[in-house]
């Protein structure tokens, strides 16, 4: 059924319903109808994701110290970088500057049966190397922090656009009421390389407010205004709760306005949410080996670890899309201090998700991935790496997605994706394939357009990586 | 035979439906057009790039060149043939084109070709047309020719205009639609009582008088200006702009003429008549995002910046998406990605950066020095008269206070004080005394200093400890009270040769780790006072609460300039090397007695030599430190009813401690409020840049024609006989003359959405050919013309839209409404609204007495959640709420940080501000739930509110009825009250039982806790205002 017609279909059924159903209504405990079920009722395609956890390694991680190992650059070490290379292409804080070579710093090794590359800094990712896709061909189109990031989420640097999580929920609906289907965790790393992200990174954009991303909070609230007040009990709550609804039925007989019975629904679902979240951030059914295997000292500290182990319990409670961002990569000096950090502070972490996913066998329905806004230069800046955007690296793992396989590839100096390159709208669409939808068909009218995560321009499905 | 054409618009709430009889020709415009340009434009329409077959068929004379249909003959078109075969090769659209034809839409279609296949010119693009007002069938019930209009469509589709609204209903919509609060239960009561015809104008005409006018009509404007205190780029760092958002306001308020309200924001500087206020107005071009961001290219931010501004005079004043003509020429529409660019270039002369520092890599030394927390330039100084109002209210009441608690004081002390003020005037007329050193000691990373000090003739006091060390001067001065202290630099010796040579003025390093402070290394004075009380072994430590110096760096914090002397003296070599002096102010007057020892200490001193000084008074003007005629005199005046000598003596002594701290209070936030100056982001014009056509947006490719200013081809033209560059006055003149056909037509067609739920033409932003076309768009012409023929008078406009029948019918659904008009486009009946995110704040403010109605000023920061801005950096951001009255401002008024907006807007569908917005969506989700549950805003208002039902004489169904008129301005029924009675009871019964719950609730918010025996009380009727203020209906207008 189309958004139009579920909206007339509730509309009309709710007159129908007249007064002595409106009473009942209230009365209910559950109202799974008022679920948002989404535009997309006959999915597209085989649905492989049926929900997506983007571990967003921010601030841009060198693709030349994690995925992308390059022994030409190795060689070229401290020399000049070839101009060939360079001439007429954007650069950030390399601008205006004598370009040299920085060659990896650290060792790769092959993973795994496959044999998958993967830095030494990385030995868990390596360790689930037969899991992981890696594609070593990505280009973005951003080279700052603030627009790579609004273009890798919501496929446009034009604000008010919603982000692929937004899109994903309007799409597909929601698989749980109990709590939002969209939710965002962030974290800070020890080491330098930390970036400001927006909360325009998880917006509804121009769809309405409740596509967004949800915020859990490392300390206080879990969500915003998820506690009761002080002094006011979850049966005092309820007993509000229950007064508003009821008082707001009696509205719905005489206005006969649609919007109310919706309101009735989220009062009820607000109450459920309550007691949802602190069972969710409850972590004390895990046991000690699950907390090792994430490398978590203590529960619900806000690090990247502990937010890996929330992610795996919204995945088990319906949660559609879990965004984790880890602040840590802006590596433009002392990369080789600061990025073995970053490295150690999500690599374990990282693997246990995904192994973790996949012995509860929810990996097959799950789409991780892994990777930054873009990537870094393979010249030196100082002490460091500046922002790249002509090549870089992701990984995925889970929903529908080979493992054991690289795609695609940078030139011999990891400058540039020569080989098959994949852009942040072939992303997109690859990712919504898994989901089960075909990205050109995924649209909202705004502002006379059919307005697309994928944009105007053609976007393709990496078909070499799915299963 | 009946067509439906739904339309699905992005939101999903608005669901126009054009209905179309068989008897009547079909309109190009309204029938036609919708289709072809949503199936066919994309690659038949004006995008040349895209143009498949060289086939256009949004133009009669291209499309019949091309033979693709014969006019009056379906059967002999090819257009028919293609769009009706089954076979896939032939068929159009294409079977991969995500857009379809329904069978409704292709029959349309053929019958089109068989009336003739005639085209309209978009109904946008050409002027307004001035129909005769119709006749409906029942003219008694039209007020105003609004009505004559919508009635006559009505008759025709067989449906009847509900009645008028109860009076009730009337005024809380109206007083909620126009000032944004709900009406008092007197102002219901007076309406109820005025048996006058003229009774509903009269409320009408006292709204739009309301000063609370403009901040309801500000709101949307707002939103498509995108006005926000940040900058919205990677930092998201705070940009100095509130008197803009006040001059809107304050326009809405005085009603200046949309003509010149446009030509004030968009050319307010360039005006022949410009004033501080229009330049102030000319903000509005200042209001894009900015970055900061190490890194960023100058150019390509230059050019977002352009893109963006034409975005916005698209969609603020014309009612236009140009979003896709910055790469290439629309697809829909006749805007070409010349007239983006054309329309960029009346902006050329705004001086701007792309980036907004200068990094060692993009240079940019108008900048020089710049770090995070600068402000964005241009700016110019203006006086707020929010803050002035505020400095004389803080001013008066702190004269009260004085007077207030001098009615208390002791005769005897105060005689005193006044004697030794005249004793000290003797020896020191200037109001200050010397301190002399008398000893000193150092100690510099644990070590103890030989040869600390040395003292000059006249009293100066020669530091020779070695530099960084903390030096400790004992001072000695007569007995007596001390308010202040003054630091006057001496230059007797080369101060500078004390000073660290290395780390100069203009040698400091730029890094490119951008939150480092480029100027830490520069001189910095830290003074501490000791007092230590004869016979004490233990010295109290005094501060400072004030201080300001006659000269001190330039330093600012998040964008705005420090004040005073906060964390120390800040100054330069250049200013070392001068008599420059620091006013300190005691946190309270300490009386010197004969035997007591005070100490400065001279922290990490950078000093060579000083001299030092206390004084009874604390100077009017910190900066000089002058101790005035007129202090002297205040002092000395005789005790009367009402003398200014109280308050000297107050400040002077701290005789009633309560009173001093709230006059110390008042004079933090007096200083805070810069005698009412503030900056404020202009524009500032200068020699225009050369602008480009970007092909594809690329800012990288500089092979574009070079394009002047100049409208868009398909719009008439803005004269220009002389051939001179046009400017934004010249863009500003031609939006609103009578040649533009655009703008009054949007401007009305918002206007309307506002008031009755959704607009004439539903897509408000688009009035483009993938646009809805009018419902009635002779009516949406006639208040286009009316507006512009009434000289551009909002109020007026706004006045007939609410008088008409139309407006103030019930909002209630009826089953035939529901049949054949769901949407509610041909208006038998008003439609329920919810509150935008910020009157849903105010209203549960006003509701509970909270609010405060002040005009303007710098934005306030309610509660919010706390970690909530952890994610920002460069700087580093606390968010410290507001601790006073401000807690109690309009939503309007809120801090509005584009990258976190504060979750009880976002949640209620404020936009972030960073894009034009013109229509907010509507939601309905768990989170509101979750905001007006718990939010500490809302909760605080359910107590105080429940704290005022207390005053009400009565028994708590007296109560209850008065709470249900405050909230919603009618009476409870009976159901209602029985159960909300109930909740009390039950809460009563409760929380008598748990106190310190009760307590724990009472305790929400800055609001005084009751006292304790009503504790139980209070908190239970707080759950009943509670729901009150969850209540669909209170967060709607009906």
């Amino acid at each position: 059924m189309s958004a139009l017609n579920r909206r007339a279909f509730l509309s009309r059924s709710l007159y129908g319903l007249g007064s002595i159903a409106l009473t009942s209504l209230f009365q209910q405990q559950a109202h799974a109808d008022e679920r948002w079920r989404g535009v997309i009722t006959k999915p597209h395609y085989p649905v492989k994701a049926k929900r997506i956890i983007h571990l967003c390694m921010a601030g841009g991680p060198s693709h030349l110290e994690t995925f992308d190992f390059k022994p030409e650059l190795k060689a070229l070490d401290g020399k000049a970088f070839p101009k060939s290379f360079t001439k007429g292409q954007q650069l950030a804080q390399l601008q205006n500057t004598t370009l040299k070579a920085r060659g990896p710093f650290t060792e790769f090794k092959k993973w795994g049966q496959s044999g998958q590359e993967i830095s030494m800094l990385f030995p868990h990712l390596g360790s689930v190397a037969d899991e992981l896709a890696i594609i070593r061909s990505m280009h973005t189109e951003q080279i700052n922090h603030d627009t790579a990031h609004a273009f890798m989420n919501s496929g446009s640097i034009i604000k008010g656009r919603p982000s692929f999580g937004a899109w994903m929920l309007y799409g597909l609906g929601a698989e749980t009421d109990n709590l939002p289907g969209f939710v965002v965790m962030t974290s800070q790393g020890k080491g330098g390389g930390a970036q400001p992200i927006s909360s325009r990174q998880w917006s509804a954009g121009f769809l309405p407010s409740r596509f967004q991303g949800i915020q859990f909070q490392a300390r206080g609230d879990a969500v915003h205004y998820v506690a009761n007040p002080d002094g006011i009990q979850p049966h005092a709550q309820k007993a509000d709760i229950d007064d508003i609804n009821y008082l707001n039925g009696l509205l719905a007989q005489r206005v006969m306005d649609s919007e109310i019975a919706t309101r009735i629904n989220q009062y009820e679902m607000a109450f459920r949410m309550q007691s949802s979240v602190p069972e969710l951030t409850d972590f004390s059914s895990e046991s000690k080996a699950t907390l090792k295997r994430y490398g978590i000292e203590k529960t619900g500290d806000g690090t990247f670890a502990s937010n890996c182990l929330l992610a795996r319990r919204m995945a088990e409670r319906g949660v559609r899309f879990i965004q984790l961002y880890h602040r840590a990569f802006d590596h433009h000096s002392n990369i080789e201090k600061d990025l073995p950090i970053a490295a150690e502070e999500t690599d374990r972490a990282s693997a246990a998700l995904i192994m973790d996913l996949k012995e509860r066998g929810m990996l097959d329905d799950t789409l991780v991935l892994w990777g930054g806004e873009f990537g870094r230069t393979p010249m030196s800046q100082g002490t460091g790496r500046d922002h790249h955007i002509l090549g870089f690296s992701l990984a995925l793992a889970g929903g529908g997605i080979k493992g054991g396989i690289t795609y695609g590839s940078t030139d011999e100096l990891g400058y540039k994706a020569v080989d098959k390159p994949v852009s942040v709208h072939d992303l997109h669409a690859t990712m919504l394939h898994l989901c089960g939808i075909e990205h050109s068909r995924l649209s909202v009218k705004f502002q006379g357009l059919d307005a697309r995560l994928t944009g105007v321009e053609e976007a393709n499905v990496v078909k070499d990586i799915l299963r | 035979m009946k067509y439906l054409v739904p339309i699905l618009f992005a939101t999903a709430t608005i669901l126009p439906t054009v209905t179309v009889s068989g008897a009547e020709k079909l309109s190009y415009n309204r029938d036609v057009r919708p289709i072809l340009s949503d199936a066919c434009f994309r690659c038949h329409g004006p995008d040349e790039k895209h143009l498949k077959a060289k086939l256009r068929l949004d133009n009669r004379e291209a499309a019949l060149k091309k033979e693709a249909f014969v006019p009056g003959k379906p059967a002999e078109s090819e257009f028919v043939k293609r769009m009706r075969t089954e076979d896939t090769d032939d068929i159009m659209p294409p079977p991969e084109s995500v857009r379809q034809l329904t069978a409704a839409e292709k029959d349309i279609l053929e019958r089109w070709i068989a009336e003739g296949a005639v085209y309209e010119p978009h109904w946008a693009y050409v002027q307004p047309i001035k129909s005769p007002i119709p006749t409906s069938k029942n003219p008694a019930w039209n007020k105003n020719p609004i009505d004559a209009f919508i009635h006559a469509r009505l008759d025709k589709e067989g449906l009847t205009p509900s009645v008028e609204a109860d009076r009730r209903t009337l005024i809380r919509r109206v007083t909620l639609d126009l000032i944004g609060v709900p009406p008092t239960p007197d102002e219901v009561n007076a309406f109820l009582a005025d048996q006058s015809p003229m009774a509903y104008e009269r409320v009408i005409d006292r709204l739009l008088a309301s000063p609370r006018y403009g901040e309801r009509m500000a709101v949307p404007w707002l939103d498509a200006v995108r006005f926000a205190d940040t900058v919205g780029f990677h930092g998201d760092q705070n940009q100095n702009n509130f008197p803009y958002r006040d001059w809107v306001i304050n326009a809405f308020n005085r009603n200046i003429p949309f003509d010149r309200f446009t030509a004030e924001q968009l050319a307010g500087d360039l005006l022949p008549d410009a004033t501080t206020e229009s330049r102030v107005a000319s903000g509005f071009n200042r209001l894009n995002m900015m970055t900061r961001e190490g890194g960023a290219q100058p150019k390509e931010y230059l050019a977002k910046y352009a893109a963006d501004r034409v975005r916005t005079l698209g969609g603020a004043f014309l009612g236009s998406t140009l979003g896709c003509a910055e790469c290439h020429s629309h697809k829909y529409d006749p805007w070409s990605i010349e007239d983006f660019y054309q329309f960029s270039s009346f902006f050329a002369d705004i001086k701007q950066w792309g980036v907004y520092a200068d990094y060692k890599y993009t240079k940019n030394t108008d900048l020089k020095g710049y770090g995070n927390d600068h402000p964005f330039p241009p700016e110019i100084e203006v006086e707020s008269p929010y803050l002035l109002k505020r400095i004389a209210t803080l001013t008066a009441n702190s004269e009260k206070i004085a007077q207030a608690a001098f009615a208390k004081h002791d005769a005897q002390h105060f005689s005193a004080w006044q004697k030794s003020l005249r004793d000290f005037q003797q020896t020191h007329p200037a109001g200050w005394a010397p301190l002399s050193v008398s000893k000193a000691s150092g100690k510099r990373k644990g070590k103890t200093e030989k040869d600390t000090y040395k003292l000059d003739a006249d009293g100066t006091a020669i530091i020779t400890a070695a530099r960084d060390s903390d030096v400790h001067l004992i001072v000695t001065t007569a007995p007596g009270w001390i308010a202040s202290l003054r630091l006057q630099l001496a230059p007797v010796v080369n101060n500078s040769a004390l000073l660290d040579d290395t780390k100069t003025d203009n040698k400091h390093e730029e890094e490119d780790q951008e939150d480092k402070e480029n100027s830490k290394k520069l001189p910095v004075i830290n003074v501490a006072l000791l007092h230590t009380p004869k016979g004490s072994e233990k010295p109290t430590a005094i501060n400072f609460r004030l201080g300001d110096a006659s000269d001190k760096r330039k330093r600012y914090n998040q964008g705005h300039e420090i004040l005073g002397l906060d964390g120390g003296w800040f100054i330069t070599h250049k200013i070392a090397q001068t008599n420059a002096s620091a006013t300190f102010v005691l946190d309270h007057p300490i009386q010197l007695q004969d035997g007591d020892t005070l100490t400065l200490v001279l922290k990490k001193n950078v000093l060579s030599a000083a001299r030092f000084f206390a004084s009874p008074f604390i100077p009017n003007n910190l900066a000089s430190g002058d101790i005035s005629a007129a202090q002297w005199q205040a002092a000395f005046s005789k005790p009367a009813n009402s003398f200014p000598g109280a308050l000297s003596y107050l400040l002077g002594t701290q005789f009633d401690r309560a009173a001093f701290s709230q006059v110390a209070a008042a004079a933090k936030e007096i200083a805070e409020s810069r005698d009412g100056k503030v900056m404020t982001t202009v524009s500032e014009a200068m020699e225009p840049a050369t602008t480009r056509v970007l092909a594809r947006g690329n800012w990288l490719d500089e092979s574009g024609a070079i394009v002047t200013p100049k409208a868009p081809a398909f719009l008439p033209q803005i004269p220009n006989p002389d051939q001179r560059r046009l400017n934004r006055l010249d863009l500003a003149q031609w939006l609103t003359s009578d040649t533009n056909p655009l703008t009054a037509r949007v401007f009305m067609n918002r206007l309307w959405a506002q008031f009755m739920g959704v607009g004439l033409s539903a897509s408000l932003d688009d009035m483009g050919l993938q646009g809805e076309p009018p419902s009635h768009p002779e009516l949406l012409d006639f208040l286009a013309i009316d507006f512009r023929e009434h000289k551009w008078d909002m109020k007026r406009a706004v006045k007939q839209i609410l008088l008409s029948m139309t407006y103030r019918q019930v909002a209630v659904q009826r089953p035939e409404i529901v049949a054949k008009d769901p949407a509610n486009r041909l208006r038998a009946m008003q439609s329920v609204r919810r509150l935008d995110a910020e009157f849903i704040r105010d209203n549960a403010l006003a509701i509970s007495g909270l609010i405060v109605h002040d005009i303007g000023g710098p934005s306030i920061k309610p509660y919010q959640p706390s970690d909530y801005y952890a994610n920002l950096q460069f700087p580093s951001r606390d968010y410290l709420a507001h601790t006073n009255d401000q807690q109690y401002r309009r939503g309007i008024y809120m801090h509005w940080q584009r990258t976190f907006l504060h979750p009880m807007l976002a949640n209620f569908d404020a936009p972030s501000r960073e894009e034009c917005t013109i229509m907010r969506p509507a939601a309905n989700s768990p989170q509101q739930a979750l905001t007006l549950l718990n939010d500490p805003t809302f909760v605080e208002a359910a107590r105080v509110f429940a704290a005022s039902l207390h005053q009400i004489p009565g028994d708590d169904k007296a109560r209850l009825i008065s709470a249900f008129e405050r909230t919603i301005a009618r009476q409870p029924s009976p159901e209602e009250l029985t159960r909300l009675l109930a909740l009390l009871a039950q809460q009563k019964a409760h929380y008598t039982a748990h106190l310190d719950q009760a307590a724990a609730l009472l305790r929400i918010g800055l609001a005084p806790l009751p006292p304790s025996e009503q504790h139980a009380t209070m908190a239970a009727w707080t759950h009943v205002c509670r729901v009150l203020l969850n209540l669909h209906e209170t967060i709607s207008r009906l």
